[in-house]
């Protein structure tokens, strides 16, 4: 799961954008983003007024990847009204299950 | 932001192939009732021909055209090439088996009865280049062969089909017309409905268990096994016509079988996700309900099928009533609410509700509860002649697909 440095000068933006995108659930297992562990990064341009969400999916071929990005970036937004957000899809490095917190892993039956 | 619904087709070339299909699910289960004497006796029977072909376009094929016009440019990653052509066949595909079933019900294979033939025939071939022209600009996958090659079989079935409702009324087939009829039903299962199975399986279940190996080899050893020993079955029962190659091909197929069954454990030892939902609980008793029309079929080559010709009525019945509806009871479940998420949900606003919301868990548990020991009195109604058992399958298979069909009806409302 991805974590942030409170000793980043934007940390609290980004702290506020990590929060919103615990409202983004994948929608087949009903679990958030966040705690799934496919958010990877999140880059602030602080000039720019511009957010990136550096995230991945659960597999590369989801029929839903593109709800759950345009969420990704509908979220961020929503909570940063100042800011755009875009969302980078990633695929390295891949995804596993060392990155789903303990409540996603409870919640997929571990 | 990318258009979410960049691959997925249009409502109307999927929601109404399951609506119709859970229909037919119902009137199938109220035939197998109203017809249950017929399957204490010989195979070959109107009402049987009737109910199998009933369960075979009404009810699986249907709603399995309807899933691989979603799949289909999910697993290519391409527009359907056609969404228009759905609405079309769907229409040829009801009007086909409405003529057909009636005339073999009554037995009169007459002007409806070839015309509906010719229909069905009809939409299969255009279905079939739809998805041809969909997949083949698409990645190579083994999915994509599967799905390809699983078509081409459809096709062959149903030519052979027409073949013998032709020589039903005006015999020129060399051989006997039950020869033919047991090369026709074998294809149409291993060919059609198991590669299909096998195909969309193998996509999915990794999918939704979130499995980190697949082993491509599995599939590719499946594909090739399952298509070569077909093709054997195939050309010895239409030309050579020995039976000498019969351990040949049941060997073939058996090994793809096993190759499969590899495949999905590989999937379910390293799947990330452990708690299974209901939809693939049914998914994972359904590939184990496969064994049971193995096991019908090695009793029919073991024994004298002329004496107890009820076996082949079991092991059709096996196919279709165990493992293709249990298969697609939970399939539906597992693609039907999220096709209609997708097409309420917006691009620019957060969800309310999640494909797991518009449907009830606890429905299909209960379907299931009810249709699994409906489906194992009928089959044991065959097996031993006893009718009595088939009226008390036949009575909770039709309490389980009316439940069904209103869940089904119940999620795609959630549309308006």
């Amino acid at each position: 799961m991805m974590e942030l440095n409170i000793a980043d000068s934007d940390y609290r933006t980004k702290m506020t954008a990590l929060e919103a995108l615990h409202q983004v659930a994948d929608p087949e297992l009903g679990i958030n983003i966040v705690d799934l562990g496919l958010v990877y990064n999140i880059y602030v341009d602080q000039p720019g007024k511009e957010i990136t969400v550096e995230m991945t999916l659960s597999t590369p071929s989801c029929p839903l990847g593109n709800f759950i990005t345009n969420h990704a970036a509908v979220a961020v937004e929503s909570a940063l009204p100042d800011y755009n957000a875009t969302v980078n899809l990633v695929w390295e490095p891949k995804w596993n299950a060392d990155r789903i917190s303990p409540q996603g892993k409870a919640e997929l039956g571990w | 932001m990318k258009p979410p619904d960049e691959h997925i087709p249009s409502k109307t070339t999927i929601i109404p192939y399951y609506i119709v299909a859970a229909f037919a699910f119902v009137l199938l289960s109220v035939l197998c009732l109203v017809a249950g004497n017929a399957f204490t006796g010989h195979y070959f029977q109107p009402r049987i021909l009737a109910i199998t072909h009933l369960a075979v376009f009404g009810w699986a094929t249907m709603i399995i055209f309807g899933a691989s016009n979603q799949l289909t440019p999910v697993i290519c990653e391409q527009r359907l090439k056609s969404e228009k052509l759905p609405v079309v066949i769907i229409a040829l595909l009801m009007a086909g088996t409405g003529l057909l079933v009636t005339s073999f019900w009554n037995f009169e294979i007459n002007a409806l009865a070839y015309t509906g033939g010719i229909l069905l025939l009809t939409a299969i071939v255009l279905h079939a280049q739809n998805i041809y022209k969909t997949a083949k600009a698409g990645k190579e996958t083994a999915v994509r062969d599967f799905m390809l090659m699983a078509h081409l079989w459809l096709v062959i079935t149903c030519t052979l089909g027409f073949i013998l409702l032709v020589n039903i009324r005006y015999p020129y087939l060399s051989e006997d017309h039950l020869h033919y009829l047991r090369i026709h039903a074998s294809v149409g299962m291993a060919g059609w409905f198991l590669q299909l199975v096998i195909g969309i399986s193998s996509k999915l279940v990794p999918m939704f268990l979130l499995s980190r190996t697949e082993k491509q080899k599995l599939l590719n050893i499946a594909y090739y096994t399952i298509n070569i020993g077909l093709a054997f079955f195939l050309l010895e029962g239409l030309v050579f016509r020995t039976r000498w190659g019969q351990l040949f091909y049941l060997v073939s197929i058996t090994t793809g079988i096993i190759a499969y069954t590899l495949y999905i454990r590989t999937c379910y030892k390293t799947a990330i996700r452990k708690q299974l939902d209901n939809g693939m609980k049914q998914t994972f008793l359904a590939l184990v309900l496969m064994s049971l029309p193995f096991i019908l079929l090695l009793a029919i080559l073991l024994t004298r099928v002329d004496i107890s010709p009820n076996l082949i009525t079991a092991y059709g019945f096996a196919f279709f009533g165990g493992f293709i509806s249990t298969i697609i009871m939970g399939q539906t479940f597992k693609t039907l609410p999220f096709i209609v998420w997708m097409h309420i949900t917006k691009p620019n606003t957060l969800p309310e509700v999640l494909p797991k919301d518009l449907f009830n868990e606890k429905w299909v548990k209960v379907q299931m509860l009810l249709y699994l020991p409906g489906y194992l009195l009928f089959l044991s109604g065959i097996l031993v002649k006893l009718v009595l058992l088939i009226y008390a399958g036949s009575i909770l298979m039709i309490v389980a697909s009316s439940l069904y069909l209103l869940h089904v009806v119940l999620i795609v409302k959630k549309l308006k």
